[in-house]
């Protein structure tokens, strides 16, 4: 509970009233002040002053100063008129005390917040402000650039139209130039027909084109019968293309045209391209399709056969059983196990290629052949990654139709290889031999 | 604002689709070449007039055409060859739309067209150099019918591979001619005319778009070329080692296909690419302090650099075509497959 001050002195004129409320040594800047229009309160803990006043005052003229150990309120009273007293008439009510202070605490947070709003509708008044000033300034940069930049086009324009009709004016200036050229030229000639001599027309050799590639040279010459004899040959032809020569002044050497040049041909070879390749070539389609058909393949058909173990049911094991069967020279097992591996991946290229090697060793001719074209068959989507796998097979079927004497067969065979591999010589040089085979046969 | 500027100045949409565009020499016409969606060839000759183009011919010729050039003819008669999606080559006179030449060139389209020898520049005979689909790079005279002065082919049966560019160089006297033409596997080839022979090859990993040396009537000094994949390689050509040929710069531009490389004619250091993001770059090119390096005894080039100038985005679409003016140093016309044409002025050139 705070010690309510008693102790305090008043005094007043019409206009003002002073009080003045000791500190009692306590701190000036614990001294908390509030003072509306109505009441006044100085809370410096423990202690406590308040006061409803006899009549409002105007609390923003009003002062309050904390000095010497007290604080001296200098109150504007809103009427001049002498109080007498300080504390008004109820103030012994102490609900009516209390309600008035609470009046007065509302006005004070009202006004505070008013002063708040103020302030801060203030702040945006400013920044808008602000805002609007550089979008103008920033504005009237961007316009001096835009005149600037109009003045220059304006400027070349007004450049360019002036060296338009200065050039206009020469090519009109010419034109004068010419037609009084030829009139003078036509006097002349008129005057001159018999003493001019055309000494040397050089023409062209494809000259059916009247395409100005001439030189004519005007000469005089005293002797006469020289000149009828030259102007008569030529004369006639070239009378026209006179015409036009001698349009020029005196007599300008014109351009020799120089002849077309002979027929050449050069041959081209482009480098070849790789990867990657343009989108109209690429083989994305057939490889994807390629894998596809690989991803299939592996499917596995069950086979149930209660001799087989777990492992021999494996067609990679088997693949490789056989190959080792293979190269012991055991090709009848190497058969079985291929066999065996193709009924449980039935489209498995590879294994029909190995099963046609293991025939071919064992002189079965046709099946090997038979095996040869089953894998060809299930290579179809040609790509680069089949490749090898094609070779393969072509050759080993090239070799049985060889020993079947079907040297045709087998030479269409190392064509299809060589398409492959086209740089692989001794491909080249086996498919020669054959092919002097088959001549040697039917010639 | 010291740095060149790439002003769009004129814009223009059209009903057809655009592939090629080129100034006639010696006037304020261009031409741009193009088709129908009916299947036929457009040429329109356009004139700038204050600030209006006015439509001056309206052609419409029996196929699509793709390209066109007039750097074979003269100055006088200004014809324009161009070539079509038949194949066809066609050589027009645009005073009243009549073809002064045809031949079936190739069984192709005929991607790229090019020309030397005419036009007052150069010297030797004036000469035009087709690239088609069909791998073929053929060489024509006007005056020979029917069958090219020249062929660069491979032979039946070999891989083919579409050639997408060609550029005539090296023409500095009446027997020396040079043709380099890319092709959509990244192969760069350079024929000796004189020789007839492969004077050079290599292979810049993308296909390649466009070629072009930065003059055709000196001895051979610059070529670029300009690949898929943004990437654009700068080649010295005035030096060439037997091991590792020309020495090259490569550069990235535009993040999209470089569709197109054109060199100032009044300066042959400065160039534009145009991407196919609609944008067209500036660029110049520094030598280095000394071209030539001796290794052993042995010459080979060195590369210089390439100064980014400016950059503009001008369509959403490739830009097709290009030309500068060669009478007006920045003007240039542009075409892009937005159906629209641009007459583009890029300022302070002459003070780079």
């Amino acid at each position: 509970m705070p010690i309510i001050v008693k102790d305090y002195q008043w005094s007043e004129t019409d206009e003002k009233m002073f009080v003045q409320v000791p500190l009692k040594g306590v701190k000036q800047s614990k001294a908390d002040i509030f003072c509306t229009e109505e009441f006044v309160k100085v809370s410096f803990p423990p202690f406590l002053f308040e006061a409803l006043l006899f009549a409002p005052i105007d609390d923003e003229k009003s002062t309050a100063t904390i000095r010497d150990g007290s604080v001296t309120f200098n109150l504007l009273k809103k009427e001049p008129v002498m109080w007498s007293q300080l504390l008004s008439i109820h103030s012994d009510d102490k609900s009516f005390v209390l309600k008035k202070k609470q009046e007065a605490i509302e006005y004070a947070q009202k006004k505070s917040e008013d002063i708040a709003k103020r302030k801060s509708s203030a702040k945006e008044e400013n920044k808008k402000y602000s805002l609007k000033e550089m979008m103008k300034l920033e504005e009237a940069d961007r316009d001096r650039i835009e005149q600037i930049k109009v003045s220059e086009r304006n400027r070349a324009m007004d450049e360019f139209t002036r060296w338009k009709e200065e050039k206009k004016v020469e090519a009109e200036l010419e034109k004068m130039q010419l037609l009084e050229e030829n009139k003078v030229k036509k006097l002349e000639e008129n005057k001159e027909n018999e003493s001019c001599k055309i000494s040397e027309i050089f023409v062209d050799d494809n000259s059916d084109v009247v395409d100005g590639c001439r030189i004519i040279e005007l000469q005089e010459d005293p002797p006469l019968q020289k000149a009828n004899d030259a102007t008569e040959k030529p004369m006639a032809a070239v009378n026209h293309d006179l015409k036009q020569e001698v349009d020029k002044k005196k007599s300008k050497v014109k351009r020799q045209g120089a002849g077309p040049r002979q027929r050449g041909k050069i041959s081209v070879n482009f480098t070849p391209r790789v990867f990657p390749t343009p989108q109209r070539e690429s083989k994305a389609v057939e490889e994807d399709e390629w894998l596809q058909k690989q991803a299939d393949a592996r499917k596995q058909h069950a086979i149930d056969d209660p001799d087989l173990a777990q492992h021999e049911k494996d067609p990679a094991w088997l693949k490789d059983k056989g190959g080792q069967l293979f190269a012991s020279g055991d090709y009848m097992a190497a058969i079985n196990a291929f066999n065996l591996a193709i009924r449980i991946q039935p489209r498995m290229p590879i294994l029909f290629l190995n099963r046609a090697a293991c025939h071919l060793k064992l002189r079965n001719l046709y099946k090997c052949a038979e095996d040869c074209s089953t894998s060809l068959d299930l290579m179809v989507p040609k790509v680069a990654a089949n490749a090898k796998g094609r070779l393969k097979a072509h050759l080993r079927r090239a070799a049985a139709f060889c020993d079947l004497e079907l040297y045709v067969e087998a030479l269409q065979d190392y064509e299809a290889a060589l398409k492959i591999e086209p740089k692989n010589e001794k491909l080249i040089e086996d498919a020669d031999k054959i092919r002097t085979v088959i001549q040697s046969s039917t010639g | 604002m010291e740095k060149p500027q790439i002003i769009s100045h004129m814009e223009k949409s059209v009903n057809y689709t655009l592939y090629d565009c080129k100034w006639i020499p010696r006037s304020a016409k261009f031409v741009t070449i193009g088709s129908h969606p009916r299947g036929t060839g457009a040429l329109h000759v356009y004139e700038i007039s204050h600030r209006d183009l006015i439509q001056l011919k309206v052609y419409e010729t029996p196929t699509s055409l793709k390209c066109g050039t007039f750097a074979a003819s003269s100055l006088q008669s200004r014809h324009l060859a161009t070539g079509d999606f038949k194949g066809q080559l066609y050589v027009w006179d645009l005073e009243n739309g009549k073809p002064v030449y045809q031949c079936d060139a190739h069984p192709e389209i005929i991607n790229a067209i090019d020309g030397v020898g005419g036009m007052g520049v150069g010297e030797g005979a004036p000469e035009l150099v087709t690239g088609s689909r069909d791998g073929a790079v053929k060489v024509w005279d006007v005056r020979q019918r029917d069958a090219p002065v020249a062929c660069m082919e491979p032979e039946d049966g070999e891989d083919r591979r579409d050639c997408w560019t060609v550029a005539f160089g090296d023409a500095y006297n009446s027997e020396e001619r040079c043709v380099c033409a890319g092709y959509d596997n990244g192969d760069v080839k350079m024929f000796d005319l004189r020789n007839m022979s492969v004077k050079w090859e290599t292979n810049i990993k993308n296909g390649v778009c466009s070629v072009e040396f930065d003059r055709k009537d000196i001895s051979m000094n610059k070529l670029v070329a300009s690949s898929l994949e943004g990437k654009f390689r700068v080649f010295d050509v005035r030096t060439h080692n037997s091991k590792t040929g020309f020495a090259s710069l490569e550069e990235k531009a535009h993040k999209s296909t470089v569709w197109l490389v054109k060199h100032l004619p009044q300066n042959r250091d400065i160039f534009m690419t145009t991407g196919g993001s609609g944008s067209l770059s500036l660029w110049k090119y520094d030598y280095p302090v000394k071209r030539v390096k001796v290794e052993d005894g042995v010459k080979t080039g060195v590369a210089g650099s390439l100064q980014y100038l400016q950059n503009a985005t001008l369509s959403t679409q490739p830009v097709c075509g290009m030309d500068w003016s060669p009478d007006k140093l920045g003007l240039a016309v542009c075409v892009a497959f937005d159906q629209a044409l641009r007459v583009i002025i890029v300022t302070k050139l002459n003070r780079i």
